[in-house]
């Protein structure tokens, strides 16, 4: 595991989020340090993936600051909430930032090698023999190496979520943002990417993960939120959230999942 | 099978004009659709009005109108224009510019319509997967969408290709010697319509059934990846 430093590697404070007069995010806080497994639990609609697409700014917050290695996020005011302030910042930001979407979101026109060297050569401008020498490694890693030259409609749901997590992981992010990642597959495919996310865990990756695997929630993660109606209602260890939940409506949730 | 009396070489000539003045107004129209269902998808209200009133003059105007206002009304107005910064001369609008011009108007009016929905057609997740990887909103144009909204606007682009191919026809109406002009020429020294109408029938139809072909291989490679995949 990496020492946490005294930086956070991601640090959310007052993050609230509304759509006209629903108020999802009610003002969040959220640090994590290099090395944390941060799982979000809660019911549907409680805000976990809002807050999650908030922190690179896919949804833009109506409030908050988000600071990404001590690097707070530049926004500006708007009548819609906040909005990033300078386009290029944000745009290295994300980059540091590698995010898994539910339902994949690969690119369906590129094969899985040419997904995963997209954003190196790209958005970091790496050289192709490099981009393509990390996209290897990252193939072997998830089990995907026989699949480079695959598209992604030609393949299962767990592998073209391996393939996504490869393609994050390409990045060489500071944290990596899960939303969700196992919700869209069908039940046998599921322990197949947990057991990748297991092993970036393991790695001391940091990873913030919006999930409904309570087995991964509980034996992966280092810090555990438990969100309802866009606050945080408990957060702390896996074995205190788990085993001695504080909060009613905490204990009520774990008792049907 | 045909005896053209001569008038070979010259039919030649003309349908070599029609395919120039195809391709041109492909070039052209395909850059101007692009730009106009970008306009479209803008956030800016006036360039949304501007491509908006575009496609509907376009689309709501004869073909034939559209070229003698372009030939006629395009040569008062380069004068006009000129002459206020000062030129003494004449400028004159070819036949073949003004060809094109109107040509590419109309193919970029329906491409406009056409990217759009190409646009539209691309998954919304996989735009946003590319924002979240930090990629500046170009790049995602160019490597993420266009690569994609050309399998959505291939089938309609090709459509609208072949009504264009035709379409040079009319512009024969202002002088310019493509193959249409070229042909009444030949029916009027030999009186026999029928022979030359039907041998440039002809020729519109192997421009047209190679174009055709042409669209089928894109097709293919365009699908490349997700053929098969209904919907996809």
């Amino acid at each position: 595991m990496t020492t946490p430093s005294a930086v956070p590697a991601l640090e959310i404070t007052g993050l609230e989020k509304s759509y006209g007069t629903a108020r999802v995010l009610r003002g969040i806080d959220l640090t994590a340090h290099a090395g944390d497994v941060v799982s979000i639990i809660g019911a549907s609609g409680s805000g976990k993936s809002t807050f999650l697409r908030c922190i690179n700014m896919l949804t833009t917050p109506s409030k908050g600051s988000i600071r990404v290695a001590g690097e707070l996020i530049k926004t500006r005011k708007t009548p819609a909430g906040l909005e990033a302030a300078d386009r290029h910042q944000l745009q290295r930001i994300r980059s540091e930032l590698g995010m898994v979407f539910q339902d994949f979101a690969l690119w369906s026109h590129l094969t899985v090698l040419e997904n995963v060297i997209e954003g190196p050569l790209r958005v970091l401008g790496l050289r192709r023999a490099e981009a393509v020498d990390r996209a290897e490694d990252l193939l072997a890693k998830v089990g995907l190496a026989e699949k480079r030259n695959s598209y992604p409609a030609h393949l299962s749901g767990g592998q073209q979520q391996r393939a996504a997590i490869a393609r994050a992981l390409a990045m060489e992010p500071k944290a990596l943002l899960f939303d969700e990642p196992t919700s869209a597959l069908d039940p046998e495919l599921v322990g197949e990417v947990l057991r990748v996310m297991q092993l970036l865990a393991e790695e001391g990756r940091t990873m913030i993960v919006v999930t409904h695997e309570m087995q991964f929630a509980r034996n992966v993660s280092s810090k555990v939120f438990f969100f309802h109606q866009g606050l945080v209602e408990e957060e702390g260890a896996p074995e205190e959230v788990f085993g001695h939940p504080k909060s009613d409506r905490c204990r009520q949730f774990l008792s049907v999942h | 099978m045909f005896n053209l009396d001569g008038f070979g070489p010259l039919l030649l000539q003309g349908t070599l004009v029609t395919l120039q003045l195809s391709l041109a107004s492909l070039a052209i129209g395909l850059v101007l659709g692009l730009l106009g269902a970008t306009m479209k998808l803008s956030r800016f209200r006036l360039l949304r009005a501007l491509a908006g009133t575009y496609t509907a003059v376009i689309r709501g105007v004869p073909e034939l109108i559209v070229i003698l206002f372009i030939y006629y009304g395009g040569v008062i107005l380069l004068n006009n224009l000129a002459h206020g910064l000062g030129y003494k001369g004449y400028i004159d609008v070819s036949g073949f510019s003004a060809g094109v011009i109107a040509l590419s108007l109309t193919f970029g009016a329906y491409a406009t319509e056409i990217f759009r929905g190409g646009i539209a057609a691309v998954p919304g997740n996989q735009i946003e997967a590319a924002r979240a990887i930090g990629m500046a909103q170009t790049t995602i144009f160019r490597r993420i969408l266009l690569p994609q909204v050309w399998r959505f606007a291939l089938p309609g682009l090709g459509n609208v290709f072949l009504v264009i191919i035709k379409e040079t026809a009319l512009v024969s109406v202002i002088g310019l010697d493509e193959l249409m002009r070229k042909t009444d020429i030949a029916v009027g020294y030999t009186k026999k319509p029928f022979t030359f109408y039907l041998f440039a029938a002809c020729i519109y139809m192997v421009i047209t059934a190679i174009t055709m072909q042409m669209q089928r291989q894109l097709e293919r490679r365009a699908n490349r990846g997700v053929a098969g995949r209904a919907g996809a």
